[in-house]
């Protein structure tokens, strides 16, 4: 667990420095079409977003407001990635996946992953994801979690963003905390080196 | 000593018949072999290593029945558990072993505890509120509740392993032990730990920290079977440390909180419990009010009739020591006076 320091001013989002592991996972990028993991984002602020394309109203004003806020940042934004994963692999193939996100902003990145990864990736962090297949009683189903997770340039847990899904999306205070996280310096090489460890 | 040096003699094998060794008698070898009890704990640590690399590489192909989050710590309670109540009733004299109920409630009590915690069902108890509610009311309440009526301390404490069964009989772990299962703290912690996981803070970061939540599941489950061993005790006192009648109190006091607490949940009017909105709720045609209420309501009666169940088996136990010490002789004056169960329950 990290410290949190007392006094600094408090997150428009909800704090999970600490709470959740560092971001890991292994799946395959939609743009390249070959596998990728968290290694691969060190250095960019990351954005972690469960999700469908064929998502009728939660998958769409997410993105919609993730693009709105890389806006907000200007050219920053580039150190940005928001990874969309998502949980109908059955029906998001690749070309799909990278159609859908290039619709929102060059940042969202689209992955796919194995049943495995998938269920890995959700149980590390406590996210729900659902598909059941159209039946005679029920259409095909798909339920996924709505928050997104955002881990630091060195894949530490920091926030949680509850409310882009919703009615009143706190845009400014998420760009605020965003901006905030890639102000704050980047730890020297020897806390570098030793993490790898 | 000797054994060891069989080992020492016997452990290369091909060496032993090579340098024609063979003169180790077959009785002394026999004794190094190692007995099915010997093996079992080995067998139990293996599966539970293979069903743990199952987890972590496999998730999405196991079946229902297979852990979510394999645990070494739940695996193990409930395997070794089982396999030392197993054993030591076969240590035990046929005459004294335990019933074929006492059996049965053990059994169910662990495998439901088990059931909940190291099955996909813990999946579904961390994205519903109402799941996971009954999750807690199994793992604190029904689950220890059934192990402490098939009352196994005696069975399992036969059959643990020396070092282990050594360290339960300390001194320093008895009053430690003692002191917990004391009616003015036991029932304020059993509340309390109810109510501390409720705590929405407190419930938001159990949900969303692995470490967290352990802590608060490993909790429930010790708490539940101090608790009810507490309660359940089929003896009198003594050699119990406190009477029918304050554990008939204690299991009664705890009712009101739980009571209070869960009507609370039922009828709040907006949601205290944001981690299932933000992770996701496993049915999503449930809404975040529909789902606490039903909380709140596994809070406020399930869990409160767990007391008035146990308080009748309190009663039942008293009627039962009364029926097994002789009636003193009593003239009839006396008998006019002195209260027996026997007047009410006819037997």
């Amino acid at each position: 667990m990290f410290a949190r320091p007392a006094l600094a001013a408090a997150w428009h989002n909800i704090d999970v420095a600490g709470d959740v592991p560092p971001l890991a996972f292994t799946m395959t990028d939609a743009t390249t079409g070959k596998p990728v993991t968290a290694a691969d984002f060190r250095g960019k602020l990351v954005m972690l977003y469960l999700g469908y394309t064929m998502c009728p109203d939660v998958c769409p004003l997410t993105l919609q407001n993730v693009a709105t806020i890389l806006k907000k940042l200007g050219p920053t934004a580039d150190d940005v990635r928001l990874l969309f994963v998502t949980v109908d692999p059955n029906r998001d193939t690749l070309p799909v996946l990278r159609q859908y996100t290039a619709l929102f902003a060059p940042q969202i990145v689209g992955l796919r992953g194995s049943a495995d990864q998938l269920a890995q990736l959700a149980r590390r962090y406590r996210l729900v994801y659902s598909v059941s297949p159209a039946s005679k009683t029920h259409p095909y189903q798909v339920t996924h979690s709505s928050a997104i997770y955002v881990f630091d340039q060195d894949g530490r847990p920091r926030l949680l963003v509850p409310s882009l899904a919703t009615t009143t999306p706190d845009l400014a205070g998420t760009a605020d905390d965003l901006r905030r996280l890639l102000n704050q310096s980047r730890p020297g090489w020897i806390a570098r080196l030793s993490q790898m460890f | 000593m000797t054994s060891h040096r069989v080992t020492e003699e016997a452990s290369p094998a091909s060496a032993l018949y090579a340098s024609g060794v063979g003169r180790v008698p077959l009785s002394r070898l026999a004794t190094f072999a190692a007995t099915p009890d010997q093996l079992v704990p080995f067998g139990i640590v293996a599966g539970g290593a293979v069903l743990a690399w199952l987890c972590r590489d496999f998730p999405a192909d196991l079946p229902f029945w297979a852990p979510w989050e394999f645990s070494w710590v739940e695996f193990l309670a409930a395997a070794l558990g089982f396999w030392w109540y197993a054993r030591g009733v076969a240590l035990t004299k046929a005459v004294e072993r335990p019933s074929a109920w006492r059996h049965a409630s053990f059994a169910i009590g662990v495998v439901s505890i088990y059931a909940v915690l190291q099955t996909h069902y813990d999946y579904m108890a961390q994205h519903m509120f109402f799941l996971n509610r009954l999750q807690h009311l199994i793992m604190h309440h029904l689950g220890p509740f059934l192990v402490a009526l098939s009352w196994p301390g005696a069975s399992i404490r036969r059959a643990m392993p020396a070092p282990l069964g050594r360290l339960v009989d300390d001194r320093r772990v008895l009053r430690v032990l003692g002191w917990v299962q004391q009616p003015i703290i036991g029932a304020p912690l059993f509340v309390g730990l109810i109510d501390l996981w409720l705590i929405p803070a407190v419930h938001f970061q159990a949900m969303i920290d692995h470490r967290l939540y352990a802590v608060m599941n490993y909790s429930m489950v010790a708490d539940g079977l101090l608790f009810w061993c507490l309660v359940l005790d089929p003896r009198s006192s003594p050699p119990a440390r406190f009477s029918f009648a304050v554990r008939m109190i204690t299991v009664v006091a705890v009712m009101f909180p739980q009571i209070i607490v869960g009507s609370y949940i039922a009828f709040a009017g907006r949601d205290l419990y944001t981690f299932y909105d933000l992770c996701g709720r496993l049915f999503p045609s449930m809404g975040a009010l529909n789902d606490q209420h039903l909380g709140g309501l596994i809070v406020w009666i399930p869990a409160s009739m767990m007391s008035s169940a146990a308080f009748m088996l309190v009663l039942n136990n008293l009627r039962r020591h009364e029926e097994s010490v002789p009636l003193p002789e009593l003239s009839e004056e006396q008998r006019r006076v002195v209260v027996l169960s026997s007047r009410w329950t006819g037997r």
